[in-house]
């Protein structure tokens, strides 16, 4: 029972990770990215390759963030700007659609070139035991990377002034150029972040299981579903509707089977939406 | 005294309507200049122009006498140019020290000594420093918009409608704060429909109306017109 | 009745009629070319509606797949365990998709969901509709599929019979959609478009013109998915999903030109021969269709229709 908890744990915040880039490039930039599972699937292939070319896993993994980041900020920086230049509605929906035709294209290329890479990292001790109940370091390991992540993430947020600077940009866009503050810029830099994130997401995903060229529109499905549960304006959320949602996907497989854990996990997000479309835990970033 | 801000002819519109057309106004260095008129006359979009929100259609703005029409608003705040529009546009779920120290960004290092100074003008602020600003009061809101706004050190402030809303308490000590900075230096441009205060405050007035500046002066000469008396001050 | 304001209508579906006709013709006997062919008809059926749902209301139905699904496995079901006869299930087919939609276009005005929001919820459901399918596998084979080859009508097999056929259902919504399109709810779908909560001022009501918009087009979708799900003689949950289906039909909408007549038709045929074209580069059309995508959105947002509208000056439907 709680080896299932600990579980749902870990991969709710391993999907945290990947949905807190949504949240931060919807919240700031107004642009909803369905391109999100391909950041992480870059990431985690740009690390497999440099594995293979014989560099040390860890540097790989920095490597592959790095890259992910890369895509992000050339993305931001040309393919988005059509969006940027309209405003509300208009740019939500053109975003999405540029980001939807991208995450294609990742795609495709991914699965025609390096089809047969995948990222899967595996640690010198594979379990330990804690109090009777096996725990697999994978896990651990996983559990840690985002906690720190996130305790970053918000520690930059609230102490620094770029992290000041965007949380002031997520709350009025107005007001922040009021203050002399150029969004355009400020978004480059939460697209690079973002994308980061998603990289770093997975990299998770190769330690936890194993991260492959196809699996990058599954994962954004799952980051859209947890960043609009946990409201798209609030990293908060996010953080919270991830774990509930992990915590939910890992007892519902236990007791009901694949099918079923799916389809009460989605009809969960329908159901959140339609009543309240903020977001469960909306109220601030 | 020099011409600080100029208009040229300004034409200023939202698709296919001009709301602003063929305006020129100035304010000189260290002066109070208001504009007012009745609701829909342009006031804001004027405002929205020169502070760079909004993009003019046609003629030209000057700052220090260079060309600032098309800059965006964030350019202008280095120049010195700073809008507290009428909707205010705080940071809700942020302090009010970080409302106020964000106001700074274009000299973020040196902020303290500036933080200083708004909050010895604005003492209501110091109390609430810790507090979201989304829960403050109306007045105290305002008060914050402009402290945020006077943090960035302008030459000239922009202020659309700063009474709206506000008590009449609040307001006359929103006015008396303002004439200080005023003895201080600080040139001032602002829209209001409470009249009277406008026209005591600044030294000269333009009325604008239907987009078009129908009368302008001295504020002692317009608050003496028949016709402004008549219009806005509600008297026989 | 002035019949010489909507000239331009009737010689443009005349017109599209005789072409759509004549190509048989033209396929040289070639069963293969054929079936695209017919496979391309389906898919202009498909963006009619979608034409209709998100060109005209701006409903942005991310579930064009699974409401063609819904009804083809319902009526699917309905022919091999209850031995009703295709022609008799394939309503109860739309009747369904029709009902879905409508319910989720009435739900989401009502709770003011933007078009943002709206695409989320379908896409969600469309996930579901896609794991649904797999979990009841007791009823629909799961993954494995349905064979229908044994289940459809003869007018229905492949061939240039169901060609026809299919061409006739799709001549049917071409003149449907003209004549919404003409009617009163055709005013209120722009005004709507144009700007929804004017049109909520001046007194549209746009709630039930959304879900009329949502009905309609889910009908046809549910049509055009359960005649497909006879003709191709094989069904799965893969036929019906995002990629095979609600890419091609955003693709083709975006190509054509949204809002317009000819835009599904125009773009479905440029569709059908990219498809084609992309075949042989196996799974790299998977990148085409993005790069096409992302093009098609940028630079080329309002499609083909208009440019040529504004290449000849003639007001092309």
């Amino acid at each position: 029972m709680i080896a299932i908890l600990i579980d749902g744990i870990v991969q709710g915040l391993q999907l945290s990770l990947m949905a807190v880039g949504i949240t931060l490039i919807f919240g700031l930039g107004g642009v909803l990215n369905l391109a999100q599972g391909q950041f992480a699937v870059v990431g985690g292939i740009v690390a497999a390759l440099c594995i293979k070319a014989g560099v040390p896993a860890l540097a790989a993994c920095a490597l592959g963030i790095l890259g992910a980041g890369l895509l992000g900020l050339v993305v931001d920086r040309t393919l988005l700007i059509p969006a940027y230049r309209c405003v509300g509605e208009e740019r939500l929906l053109l975003g999405l659609l540029i980001t939807l035709g991208l995450s294609f294209v990742v795609n495709g290329f991914l699965d025609y070139k390096y089809s047969d890479v995948s990222l899967g990292l595996r640690l010198a001790t594979p379990s330990f035991d804690v109090a009777g109940i096996t725990i697999r370091t994978a896990s651990m390991a996983v559990a840690a990377i985002a906690i720190v992540a996130f305790a970053l993430l918000f520690a930059f947020l609230k102490t620094t002034l770029l992290g000041k600077v965007i949380r002031s940009i997520i709350q009025n866009e107005v007001g922040a150029e009021l203050c002399g503050i150029n969004p355009a810029r400020i978004r480059t830099v939460i697209v690079v972040l973002s994308a980061m994130m998603a990289g770093l997401g997975g990299i998770a995903q190769g330690l936890f299981s194993s991260l492959g060229p196809e699996m990058g529109n599954g994962l954004t499905d799952y980051a859209l579903i947890v960043a609009v549960v946990g409201g798209v304006r609030s990293i908060n959320g996010t953080l919270a509707a991830g774990v509930l949602l992990g915590i939910i996907n890992a007892f519902a497989s236990y007791y009901v089977g694949a099918y079923l854990t799916l389809i009460i996990l989605l009809g969960t997000a329908v159901f959140t939406i339609l009543l309240r479309p903020a977001g469960l835990f909306a109220s601030h970033p | 005294m020099s011409v600080l801000l100029a208009t040229q002819e300004i034409e200023v519109g939202y698709g296919d309507m001009p709301v602003v057309r063929g305006v020129s106004l100035e304010v000189r260095q260290g002066e109070a200049v208001a504009v007012i008129g009745p609701n829909g006359a342009g006031k804001t979009t004027l405002f929205k122009a020169i502070a760079g929100v909004l993009a003019p259609r046609g003629g030209r703005i000057l700052f220090e006498d260079a060309r600032i029409d098309g800059l965006r608003h964030y350019e202008l705040v280095k120049r010195g140019v700073v809008y507290v529009p009428a909707e205010r546009e705080l940071f809700p779920q942020m302090s009010v020290l970080e409302n106020i120290e964000l106001g700074a960004y274009t000299n973020y290092k040196s902020r303290a000594e500036r933080l200083k100074f708004v909050l010895r003008v604005f003492p209501r602020l110091e109390e609430r420093k810790r507090q979201m600003a989304g829960t403050l009061s109306g007045g105290e809101q305002q008060m914050l918009a402009v402290g945020r706004g006077l943090m960035a050190k302008p030459k000239i402030l922009l202020l659309d409608e700063p009474s709206t809303g506000l008590s009449p308490h609040f307001v006359r000590e929103m006015y008396r704060q303002l004439a200080r900075l005023k003895a201080e230096g600080l040139t001032i441009l602002l829209a209001e429909q409470q009249i009277p205060h406008a026209l005591a405050f600044s030294e000269r007035a333009y009325v604008l109306e239907n987009g078009e500046i129908r009368l302008f002066g001295p504020s002692t000469e317009l608050l003496g017109n028949p016709e402004i008396q008549r219009a806005y001050l509600g008297m026989a | 009745m002035n019949t010489n304001r909507y000239l331009a209508e009737y010689v443009t579906l005349f017109t599209v009629v005789v072409v759509l006709a004549l190509v048989p013709l033209g396929l040289g006997g070639s069963a293969y070319y054929l079936r695209l062919g017919t496979m391309m008809l389906i898919y202009m059926i498909y963006t009619v509606a979608f034409n209709i749902i998100f060109g005209h209301t701006r409903q942005l139905f991310l579930c064009v797949g699974a409401l063609a699904g819904c009804s083809a496995y319902i009526s699917v079901v309905l022919v091999m365990r209850m031995s009703l006869s295709p022609w008799a299930s394939i309503p109860v087919g739309i009747v369904s998709a029709a009902v879905l939609g409508g319910v989720f276009s009435y739900v989401a005005v009502r709770r003011g969901l933007g078009v943002i929001f709206v695409g989320i919820v379908t896409l969600v459901s469309s996930m579901i509709f896609g794991n649904l399918i797999l979990g009841l596998r007791a009823w629909t084979n799961g993954e494995t599929g349905i064979e229908t080859r044994g289940l459809r009508p003869d007018a229905l097999a492949p061939g240039l019979t169901s060609y026809y056929v299919i061409l006739g259902v799709l001549m049917l919504s071409l003149v449907f959609y003209h004549l919404l399109m003409r009617s009163r709810a055709g005013t209120a779908f722009r005004a709507i478009a144009d700007d929804e909560f004017a049109a909520e001022l001046a007194g549209i009501d746009v709630t039930m013109y959304k879900v009329l918009a949502a009905t309609v087009g889910s009908a046809l979708i549910g049509a055009a998915g359960a005649v497909y799900a006879y003709y191709s003689g094989y069904i799965n949950p893969t036929v019906y999903g995002l990629v095979s289906v609600d890419i091609a039909v955003l693709v083709t909408l975006l190509l054509g030109g949204m809002g317009t007549l000819l835009g599904p038709v125009i773009g479905s045929v440029l569709f059908a021969v990219l498809d084609e074209v992309v075949r042989p580069l196996g799974g790299l059309n998977v990148l085409v269709y993005g790069v096409l995508m992302i093009i098609l959105v940028i630079t080329f947002r309002h499609g083909l229709v208009a440019m040529l509208r504004k290449l000849t000056k003639v007001r092309i439907p």
